[in-house]
C-alpha cells in the first residue's frame, strides 16, 4: 500500500494547463523532493494532493483510500466531504510563508486545531506542544507571537503545528524559499529530523543540496510533466534529460 | 453664565435623545453589519447580490433622504411610526451599509494563506471565520469603525427633520427665540466631548489590540 498515489493528475487554471498527467507513488517513510522551475507545476501538484486544489482529471488514494477518481464522464469525482476530511487529516501541510496565526501566540498556534478539531483536552494538547517544541528548538518562544520571531523560527513553529495534528505524511511547499538565507539551514535542519524519524515526506523545493542529501526519490518537473525521477545520485548527480541539465546548471551556478 | 445654566437642563435632555438614538444605532447595526459584511462575500450568489444591491441603495441616497422616506413615505402606505423609531430604523439601515463595507473589506483583507492554514487543519469554515478571520478584522476594521462612530454621532443631528428634539434642534430653538449665539456654541461643546470620547476611547482599543502586528 502506498503512503500516496497520484495517478495521470490532470490541471487546468482556466485555459492554462498547469499539470499535464503527473502521477506520483509514495511508499511509508519515503522522502520525496519535488524540483523544478517555477511555473513547472511542482507546487499546484502538491497542492492537489491534499485538495488545496482540485483536480480535473486524475486518481489521488491517500493510504490506499480513494480521494478522488475519474467518473465515468473521464472528469475526476471526489469522494464524499467526509472521506476527504478523514483523508487530509493525515497529511500536514507547510507552507512557503508560513501563515501562522498572528493573533495567536505560539503555544495557542499548536494547540487550536488539536482542541477545535480533534477534541484534545486543551491540558493534554499543551503538553504535546511543548514536546514538538522543544523538538523544534523553539520551548522558550511558547508564549511569543509569531511576529516576535524569524522566518526561520515562524516556519519551525508552522511543522511544529502541522505536527500537532499527528499526520502520517508531511507536505512542504517550498518551506525555505521565503526565507533569508542564513535561516534556511535550521528548518532544513528541522526536516532531516522528521527524516530520520521515519516521517513521510513530499517536499517541494529549491534547494538541491537538501534533495540531494536527504530525498530517497528525486523528482524533476517541468511544463506540468515530470521529466526525469528516480534517486537523488540519478537524477541530480547524474542528471539525462537536457532540461535537468539546464535545470541545475542554473540553480547550482546561483550558489 | 446664569443664560448657559438655565439653557442646559433642556439641553442634556435634548443630548440624551442624540444618545440613545446613537448607541440603539451602534448596538443593533454592528451586529448586523458584521452579517452582512460576510454575506457580501458569501459564495452564495443571490446573497451577495442582494447584500451588493442593499448596499448600493443606502450608501447611494442622502441618509436625509431615508429618514424622510422612512417616516413620511411609509406613512403614505399606512405604516405610521413613532418618529424616533422611525429614525433610529433609518440610521440602523444606513449604517449597516456602511458598517458591512468596512467588514467587507476587512474580511477581504486577510491572506489567502490563512484560509489554507486553517482548511488544512481541518477548521470548519465556521471555526475558520469567527476563530482566524473575524479577530483578525476587527484590528484591521478599528480605525474606519471608529471613523463611522465619530459620523454617527454628528449624523444624528439630522433627526431634527422628524422634528425630534434632539441636541442641535434644541439649540437651534433657543437661538431663535433668544436671538442669540451660545446655545449654538453650547451644542458644539457637547458635540466634541462626545466626538473626544469616543476618539479616547478608539485609542484605547487599538493599544489593547497591538499585541501582535
Amino acid at each position: 500500500m502506498y503512503m500516496v498515489q497520484a495517478l495521470d493528475i490532470y490541471k487546468k487554471f482556466d485555459e492554462l494547463e498547469v499539470l499535464k498527467g503527473v502521477s506520483l507513488q509514495v511508499e511509508k517513510g519515503q522522502v520525496i523532493a519535488i524540483i523544478g522551475p517555477s511555473g513547472s507545476g511542482k507546487s499546484t501538484f502538491l497542492r492537489c494532493l491534499n485538495r488545496l486544489e482540485t483536480i480535473d482529471s486524475g486518481t489521488i488514494e491517500i493510504e490506499g483510500e480513494i480521494m478522488v477518481q475519474n467518473g465515468p464522464g473521464g472528469k475526476a469525482v471526489y469522494r464524499s466531504e467526509d472521506t476527504i476530511f478523514r483523508l487530509r487529516q493525515k497529511m500536514g501541510m507547510v507552507f512557503q510563508n508560513f501563515n501562522l496565526f498572528p493573533h495567536k501566540s505560539v503555544l495557542d498556534n499548536l494547540i487550536l486545531a488539536p482542541v477545535m478539531v480533534n477534541k484534545v483536552e486543551p491540558a493534554r494538547a499543551k503538553e504535546t506542544a511543548r514536546v514538538l517544541l522543544e523538538k523544534v528548538g523553539l520551548s522558550e518562544k511558547a508564549n511569543n507571537f509569531p511576529f516576535e520571531l524569524s522566518g526561520g523560527q515562524q516556519q519551525r513553529v508552522a511543522i511544529a503545528r502541522a505536527l500537532a495534528m499527528n499526520p502520517d505524511i508531511m507536505c512542504f511547499d517550498e518551506p525555505t524559499s521565503a526565507l533569508d538565507p542564513e535561516l534556511t539551514g535550521e528548518v532544513l535542519q528541522v526536516m532531516k529530523g522528521l527524516a530520520v524519524e521515519n516521517m513521510t515526506m513530499i517536499v517541494v523545493t529549491h534547494e538541491i543540496g537538501f534533495a540531494r542529501e536527504v530525498a530517497d526519490q528525486v523528482i524533476f518537473m517541468d511544463d506540468g510533466i515530470i521529466i526525469e525521477q528516480g534517486s537523488a545520485e540519478d537524477v541530480i548527480v547524474n542528471p539525462q534529460h537536457e532540461r535537468t541539465i539546464a535545470f541545475l546548471s542554473k540553480v547550482l551556478m546561483a550558489r | 453664565m446664569d443664560y448657559i445654566m438655565m439653557l442646559l437642563p433642556p439641553m442634556i435632555k435634548g443630548w440624551t435623545v442624540t444618545l440613545q438614538l446613537f448607541f440603539l444605532t451602534l448596538c443593533v447595526a454592528l451586529p448586523i453589519g458584521i452579517a452582512m459584511g460576510i454575506a457580501r462575500v458569501s459564495r452564495l450568489k443571490p446573497l451577495k447580490w442582494f447584500m451588493e444591491f442593499y448596499v448600493w441603495i443606502f450608501r447611494g441616497t442622502p441618509l436625509l433622504l431615508q429618514l424622510l422616506f422612512v417616516y413620511f413615505g411609509l406613512m403614505t402606505v399606512g405604516l405610521r411610526m413613532e418618529r424616533f423609531n422611525a429614525a433610529a430604523l433609518a440610521f440602523v439601515l444606513n449604517y449597516s451599509a456602511y458598517l458591512a463595507e468596512i467588514f467587507r473589506s476587512g474580511i477581504q483583507s486577510i491572506e489567502k494563506g490563512q484560509y489554507e492554514a486553517a482548511d488544512v487543519l481541518g477548521l470548519t469554515r465556521f471555526q475558520t471565520m469567527t476563530k482566524i478571520v473575524l479577530p483578525q478584522v476587527f484590528k484591521r476594521v478599528l480605525p474606519p469603525i471608529g471613523n463611522e462612530v465619530i459620523n454617527l454621532v454628528k449624523d444624528s443631528a439630522l433627526i431634527y427633520v422628524l422634528a425630534i428634539s434632539e441636541l442641535l434642534r434644541v439649540a437651534k430653538n433657543a437661538v431663535m427665540r433668544d436671538e442669540t449665539f451660545i446655545p449654538f456654541i453650547v451644542a458644539a461643546v457637547f458635540y466634541l466631548f462626545m466626538t473626544a470620547v469616543f476618539q479616547q476611547f478608539f485609542k484605547w482599543l487599538e493599544t489593547k489590540y497591538n499585541y501582535y502586528h
